[in-house]
């Protein structure tokens, strides 16, 4: 509109010009009277710059329903701050013991109590939380896309996927914290002085979450896909088989979810498990859709807050401490190291490692399940090293209850 | 060898290794062109400076006089609206008169800056009506120029990551036009090369105003002349 104004100006000189004699004065006359009237006219617009806010690149519609009374914790009777956050997911792998068939009742214990859902959805970061209330739908904007760090795939196309997770900020933070797996205490590995305590072991958060699009693949999901360039059919992060790709830029997904036998059973053979019911598969733009998720109880989505310290299936062995750990009201095992740790080339590739370890479960009470593997010789790095940087294989600590 | 542009006394200057620079400034300023050469020295005689090489001055002779004055060149300032960055473009203009000169100027500029969210390209249009007061001397001219007239800016807003993110139209990208009153108080030199050819060095404080904001900036230009 302005810039349409802008350009009459001229136009309204000539009506002018035609009282003045010679081309050149009419011209001049146009000229001057463009110059000296275009500035006067508020028509004309301005400039934004940088102004004008930073509109979202995507908008999510979010739809949270249930009754949260009987979800409560105990000694919490109302919400601080209802929250919904999309949290990013991370490309993670399960560790071996927890995969592998346990060796013993006691094994299958700790596994049980130790190991989290090898489908469930591993957090990578928190993006951006709204207030949501029960039954309203909240609009929850994104501004920022996610680093490549978040994106899995290579330079054809790369792919990221979120979770909308609805948890009640009861720090007041406005975000949703992680928590991380706590690990008992271990020896000084080589290192001058006693024992030690794991020097990440942090608080737990003390958010409480109410409910997530997606929780793990061998359940139906919603989750965010925000894609760039071609879709790897073949991905195995967080895979859809049967189901369309998704588009490019930001869209909802729908799955409708595995089970964990079929997944072992296409991960032997090399493929992608399938979707058990592909019509269950959706896709949809984010302005198109609402994103629903119901109330759960804090045991069936216990580990959607929880980050991991290893995302490719490694495990870091410890030397056990001098004093015994209070194992009171952990699960542990005494198990052969897995088949995949015991490395070897030539003559001893893939045979099952003479060391035994201790694995111990966490506590009861903490908020992510993890292990704490000892072993009486290793490394820092690498558990079958030549030269180890502890071995008290000949001297265990008196309360070392495994076979040596 | 002569030097291209200068006069006999400026040829024995360079020769003598003085900066060739500091020999135009020099002779800009004092007017050195119509000094005849001293009498050199010379076994042969008088007779014999008549053979040496033609002064740079008749080979470069200098046409004065005219009065108007046209210039192109290459525009530097700071972006309209903007209190940051450069925005470069090319520029020029007429001028016609002898002490008291005016004229039409016109420039087209562009400069992009960025935020977080945006990344923003400016090109600004100038035209000015322009007068100037000048004094002319020796080769060249100093003169101090007013320019008033609309600056037209043409604003460009690309939402960063917005291609990425499958944003299209209008939530992609936006541009506008801006029409905003400006003036320019330039300081001018010219300095003849020869012929009609000058070389036009001008610069300055700058104004303008928009959205009932007073802007302050600065302007200027390096160009080429030619006055017939």
């Amino acid at each position: 509109m302005g810039a349409r104004a802008c350009s009459l100006l001229p136009a309204l000189a000539l009506p002018l010009a035609q009282y003045v004699r010679g081309s050149v004065l009419r011209l001049a006359l146009a000229l001057t009277f463009t110059l000296f009237t275009l500035p006067l006219l508020p028509a004309c617009g301005k400039p934004k710059g940088f102004g004008g806010g930073e509109p979202p690149l995507v908008t999510f519609n979010v739809m949270f329903s249930g009754d949260l009374a009987p979800l409560r914790p105990p000694d919490v009777t109302e919400e601080s701050s209802l929250q919904v956050a999309l949290v990013w997911g991370q490309q993670w792998l399960q560790e071996p013991f927890c995969i592998l068939p346990p060796e013993s009742d006691a094994a299958a214990a700790v596994i049980a109590a130790g190991c989290r859902d090898p489908l469930g959805f591993v957090p990578a970061r928190v993006d951006v939380s709204v207030p949501i209330t029960i039954g309203a739908t909240a609009e929850l904007p994104l501004l920022y896309l996610p680093t490549p760090d978040l994106l899995v795939g290579d330079i054809t196309g790369r792919v990221g996927y979120a979770s909308l997770v609805v948890y009640d900020d009861r720090d007041s933070s406005g975000t949703l914290e992680l928590s991380l797996p706590r690990q008992a205490p271990f020896g000084a590995e080589g290192r001058r002085g006693a024992d030690v305590a794991p020097a990440d072991q942090t608080a737990d958060a003390v958010d409480i979450i109410y409910g997530a699009s997606f929780v793990t693949m061998t359940e139906p999901d919603e989750r965010i896909a925000y894609l760039e360039g071609v879709f790897d059919m073949t991905s195995a992060f967080y895979p859809r088989l049967g189901c369309d790709p998704p588009g490019k830029g930001f869209s909802i997904l729908g799955a409708g979810g595995f089970d964990l036998t079929t997944a072992f059973v296409a991960s032997a053979a090399g493929e992608l498990p399938p979707e058990n019911d592909p019509a269950s598969c959706t896709m949809a733009a984010p302005k198109e859709a609402v994103v629903s998720i119901a109330a759960r109880a804090r045991a069936e989505i216990a580990e959607i807050d929880c980050e991991e310290r290893r995302a490719d299936g490694s495990v870091r062995y410890h030397e056990p401490p001098a004093s015994a750990p209070d194992l009171t009201h952990r699960q542990s095992a005494c198990v052969h190291l897995p088949l995949f740790d015991t490395g070897g080339t030539g003559d001893t590739a893939g045979t099952q490692s003479t060391l035994i370890q201790l694995v111990v479960s966490g506590l009861p009470g903490d908020r992510c399940k993890g292990l704490t593997h000892y072993t009486l010789r290793g490394c820092r790095q690498d558990v079958i090293c030549t030269v180890p940087d502890w071995d008290i294989t000949a001297t265990p600590p008196a309360w070392w209850p495994c076979p040596i | 060898m002569l030097v291209s542009g200068l006069s006999a006394w400026d040829d024995v200057a360079v020769k003598a290794g003085v900066p060739w620079l500091l020999v135009v400034l020099y002779s800009t300023a004092v007017g050195a062109t119509e000094a005849p050469l001293p009498s050199l020295p010379s076994p042969q005689g008088q007779g014999q400076l008549q053979a040496q090489p033609q002064p740079v001055d008749e080979l470069w002779k200098v046409r004065t006089g005219g009065r108007l004055t046209l210039d192109l060149g290459l525009v530097l300032g700071l972006p309209a609206t903007w209190q940051t960055g450069l925005s470069a473009g090319v520029g020029g203009g007429f001028m016609y008169g002898r002490t008291f000169t005016w004229g039409v100027r016109a420039s087209w500029s562009t400069s992009t800056e960025s935020s977080i969210a945006w990344k923003v390209t400016h090109q600004d249009i100038r035209l000015r009506a322009a007068a100037a007061v000048q004094h002319s001397l020796g080769r060249g001219a100093f003169a101090l120029r007013l320019g008033l007239g609309p600056t037209f800016i043409y604003e460009d807003r690309v939402r960063n990551q917005g291609a990425r993110a499958g944003l299209t139209g209008s939530d992609l990208e936006t541009s506008s036009l801006a029409t905003v009153p400006a003036a320019e108080l330039e300081a001018v030199i010219a300095v003849h090369v020869g012929g009609p050819w000058l070389f036009i060095l001008s610069g300055g404080p700058s104004l303008l105003v928009s959205d009932g904001i007073v802007h302050g900036g600065w302007t200027t230009q390096l160009g080429a002349g030619w006055q017939p």
